[in-house]
């Protein structure tokens, strides 16, 4: 995908009826493609036929739920999805994960069924039906993909929780001379779309001349809106970068939206390791689009047009990367709205077998079989010479 | 020098067990195992077989199913299990011997195959008996189905049958398949008692049930719900029909059986109105995979005649509905066998989780590891008979979908 949106920008730059042109319209980015090629979650190419038909729309909301050690790896993690049909007429979907195990979640009016790699749904709609799937996911492939990473540690009488913004990725943007009144139109309205949460609608910038790619990449990060609870065995004594409250420390933050990507909560006393429990969403770029001064709209804003450009380009690229993580496991239809919440919480001690690599069990387990049956191989034929020259 | 002949065989077998591009040019035999009650109930019987045959008649023409480098030429080997339990262990055991990859049944015996057939890994496919308990898709693993479960029938009736706020007399004769529906029933109208007038068992085979619809009658059902044989069912639309009492029958799939009609000859008018349930014929692709399948169904082997008329004297044909699903059976385990890469049976019957093919009717056919199921819920819908044929009902959103298929000559 990022060598496709790479390839588009020099091909835009490099095309001779576009640099001969006086003006030209050039796509912003937005809704789609994504930067990534997951989330959503992708381990299978769904089968023929498996795709919605026009006749039935679907909108995805899910709850992540990631189990945490104390030092905060993941060990344990299952979603909760919630298909809402609209429409009358036959559906057959896949959805792709890593599911160890999948059951109907409340209220499902059907049954997932479950595939290596893949959730199922197959039936009849009569114009609303709601699919829930509750799935167990292996930890490991899906652990690259969460946006949040939280490393947690103790020293004495302090304890130390990290929580991380982990959507950043790099981006070729590109860049070129815009007139600023239709500049600060863009920005009005891709602001106006980022504060009501909307999808945004895709628009064209004019440029004249030249369109060229940036010499820097841009750095592109999911704002996340986060909020959480460390709750200890005892009140603490103190905690900076959250607030006391008896035994808890609450704490409410956003990663990035020109905001730092990484906060620290210290927290002193406590007697004990603290129970864990952080809710992320993806949410809205506010400070990145907000007006110079505070007003209403861009108008104003002195800033020249290619800063204004780039402020335009570089805020939808994270409206699209946060739109991209409201996906995390996949929907259906391509154009459905979906909403994602995730939750990291301490998970109980008798689960806590932390992932670090990707590496599936399945994939092992065939590796020492193949080993095994090298081996047993190798060990007849050695015999066979050894009996035959004995 | 006979040490060094036996080393120079060893050798020679383990390169053998080794090599996996050596290339054979025969076709092998694959054995499908088809037992189903040919002196039983002889009209499933044939149109199971028939529809296996067709499928493999179909794939071997197309030179047989490809495993690496080795071709597999599906040989078809029918057992008649006389409807009994005991011959159908008999029949798989012979099934096993002979080297089947799979046991295609009506569903005869299950309960007692199931195990027999899962020491040698080899899946068993059940393609009529709907029964809720023949079908686990954790305790027994190796056993799938494609047909209309009793389950779903049940459910998909009570979603049909209580919003029409009708008093439903649920009836059901007290053979095997008559109980496990009755057990069906009860349980999807379990949450609307106020919908159900009354619950009564019938006799199987017992001609005269002029008494039970009688004490239906007064019960105040205003809809009768029928699940059990057809005969069962034929006697319930004499009973009713000759008080001229014109309640609404509504039966499982045995309701379409031909025995039904060929009993009402004389009486087409008793036979209108009769609704059952079944598995759609048509997909929302339309009529086009299904007709193109019936008319494989019927160069091959005819038309199945239900040997009655329409009023302006059309013969009535019945459409192969059980042949399509075992057609559509042998091509889920085609793809599995594909997806395995081997033949081996443990290996194909795992693979039948993860496969999908297309079926007959346009509708996609396939298992999982939860659902041993491959007719879905959803896909049961509602056909009303007049003149002896039957149309989709157009009072249900799935049935109202469905388009009517051809059923005189």
């Amino acid at each position: 995908m990022r060598r496709a949106l790479a390839a588009a920008a020099l091909a835009a730059a490099a095309a001779p009826a576009a640099a001969l042109a006086d003006t030209q319209q050039v796509l912003l980015p937005g809704p789609t493609p994504y930067p990534t090629p997951s989330p959503p979650l992708a381990t299978v190419t769904p089968p023929v036929g498996a795709t919605l038909t026009f006749r039935i729309h679907a909108s995805s909301d899910q709850r992540v739920t990631a189990g945490v050690d104390a030092a905060g790896r993941l060990v344990r993690i299952r979603a909760l999805q919630n298909l809402h049909l609209t429409g009358t007429g036959d559906y057959l979907i896949v959805v792709p994960a890593p599911v160890l195990d999948v059951q109907a979640g409340p209220g499902s009016q059907s049954q997932p069924g479950q595939r290596r790699g893949q959730i199922l749904w197959a039936g009849f709609a009569a114009k609303r039906k709601l699919l829930s799937a509750d799935a167990l996911l292996r930890p490991g492939p899906v652990a690259p993909f969460l946006p949040l990473r939280l490393r947690a540690a103790r020293d004495g009488d302090r304890y130390t929780l990290t929580l991380a913004n982990a959507t950043e990725v790099t981006q070729v943007a590109f860049q070129g001379t815009a007139s600023k009144p239709e500049l600060v139109s863009l920005l009005d309205q891709t602001r106006r779309q980022s504060l009501a949460h909307e999808r945004l609608s895709p628009v064209y910038v004019t440029i004249a001349g030249l369109v060229s790619q940036r010499p820097q990449k841009a750095r592109i990060v999911a704002p996340l809106l986060v909020s959480g609870e460390l709750r200890f065995p005892q009140a603490p004594t103190s905690a900076a970068g959250g607030v006391v409250d008896g035994r808890s420390v609450r704490f409410s933050f956003v990663l990035g939206d020109e905001q730092p990507l990484t906060r620290r909560l210290e927290v002193t006393g406590g007697g004990g390791e603290p129970r864990v429990r952080v809710e992320v969403t993806p949410t809205a770029v506010v400070r990145g689009l907000r007006p110079p001064g505070g007003g209403a709209s861009w108008r104003s804003s002195r800033l020249p047009a290619d800063a204004l450009l780039r402020r335009l380009i570089d805020t939808r690229m994270e409206l699209v990367r946060s739109d991209q993580y409201q996906g995390f496991l996949a929907n259906p239809d391509s154009l459905g709205l979906n909403s994602t919440s995730y939750v990291y919480e301490t998970a109980s001690a008798r689960r806590a077998a932390p992932v670090t690599t990707s590496s599936s069990g399945e994939s092992s387990g065939t590796l020492v079989v193949l080993l095994a049956i090298g081996g047993a191989i190798v060990a007849a034929a050695v015999g066979l010479v050894a009996w035959a020259h004995s | 020098m006979r040490r060094l002949v036996i080393f120079l065989a060893g050798v020679a077998l383990l390169a053998a067990g080794c090599g996996g591009s050596s290339t054979s040019s025969s076709p092998k035999n694959l054995v499908i195992a088809v037992d189903v009650p040919v002196t039983g109930s002889p009209y499933i019987a044939q149109t199971i077989r028939q529809g296996v045959e067709l499928a493999t008649s179909n794939l071997n023409g197309g030179g047989g199913v490809r495993v690496g480098k080795q071709s597999y030429m599906l040989r078809v080997k029918p057992y008649d299990n006389h409807l009994s339990a005991r011959q159908a262990v008999e029949d798989t055991r012979r099934a096993l011997d002979a080297g089947a990859v799979t046991i295609v049944t009506d569903g005869t015996g299950v309960d007692a195959t199931w195990q027999l057939a899962r020491q040698k890994g080899v899946s068993i496919s059940i393609t009529y008996d709907g029964g809720s308990g023949l079908v686990d898709a954790e305790k027994r693993p190796n056993v799938f189905r494609i047909a209309p479960t009793n389950h779903g029938i049940a459910f998909r009736y009570a979603e049909y049958l209580i919003p029409k706020k009708l008093k439903v007399g649920l009836l059901s004769d007290d053979s095997a398949y008559g109980r496990e529906g009755a057990s069906d029933v009860a349980k999807a109208f379990s949450e609307n008692p106020e919908s159900v007038a009354l619950k009564l068992t019938l006799p199987a085979g017992q001609p005269d049930l002029s008494a039970q619809i009688l004490r239906a009658r007064r019960s105040g059902a205003t809809a009768l719900l029928v699940w059990g044989q057809p005969p069962t069912i034929a006697a319930v639309l004499s009973a009713a029909r000759s008080i001229g009492w014109q309640v609404p029958v509504y039966t499982p799939p045995t309701g379409a059986d031909p025995f039904i009609r060929q009993q009402l000859a004389d009486h087409p008018k008793w036979v209108d109105g009769l609704t059952f349930a079944s598995g759609r014929l048509t997909a929302e692709v339309g009529t086009g995979p299904f007709t193109n399948f019936q008319s494989q169904y019927e160069a091959a082997y005819g038309p199945d005649p239900v040997g009655v008329k329409t009023s302006n004297g059309q013969k009535v044909v019945q459409p192969p509905e059980f042949g399509m699903y075992s057609y559509d059976f042998i091509h889920v385990l085609v793809a599995a066998i594909t997806h395995a890469g081997s033949v081996e049976p443990a290996k194909v019957t795992s693979a039948l989780n993860q496969v999908t093919a297309q079926g007959a009717n346009g509708d996609a056919r396939g298992f999982n590891e939860h659902n041993h199921d491959g007719v879905v819920d959803d896909d049961i819908y509602f056909a009303r008979f007049h003149d002896m044929t039957y149309q989709p009902v157009q009072d249900d959103p799935l049935s109202a979908t469905l388009p009517p298929i051809a059923q005189t000559r």
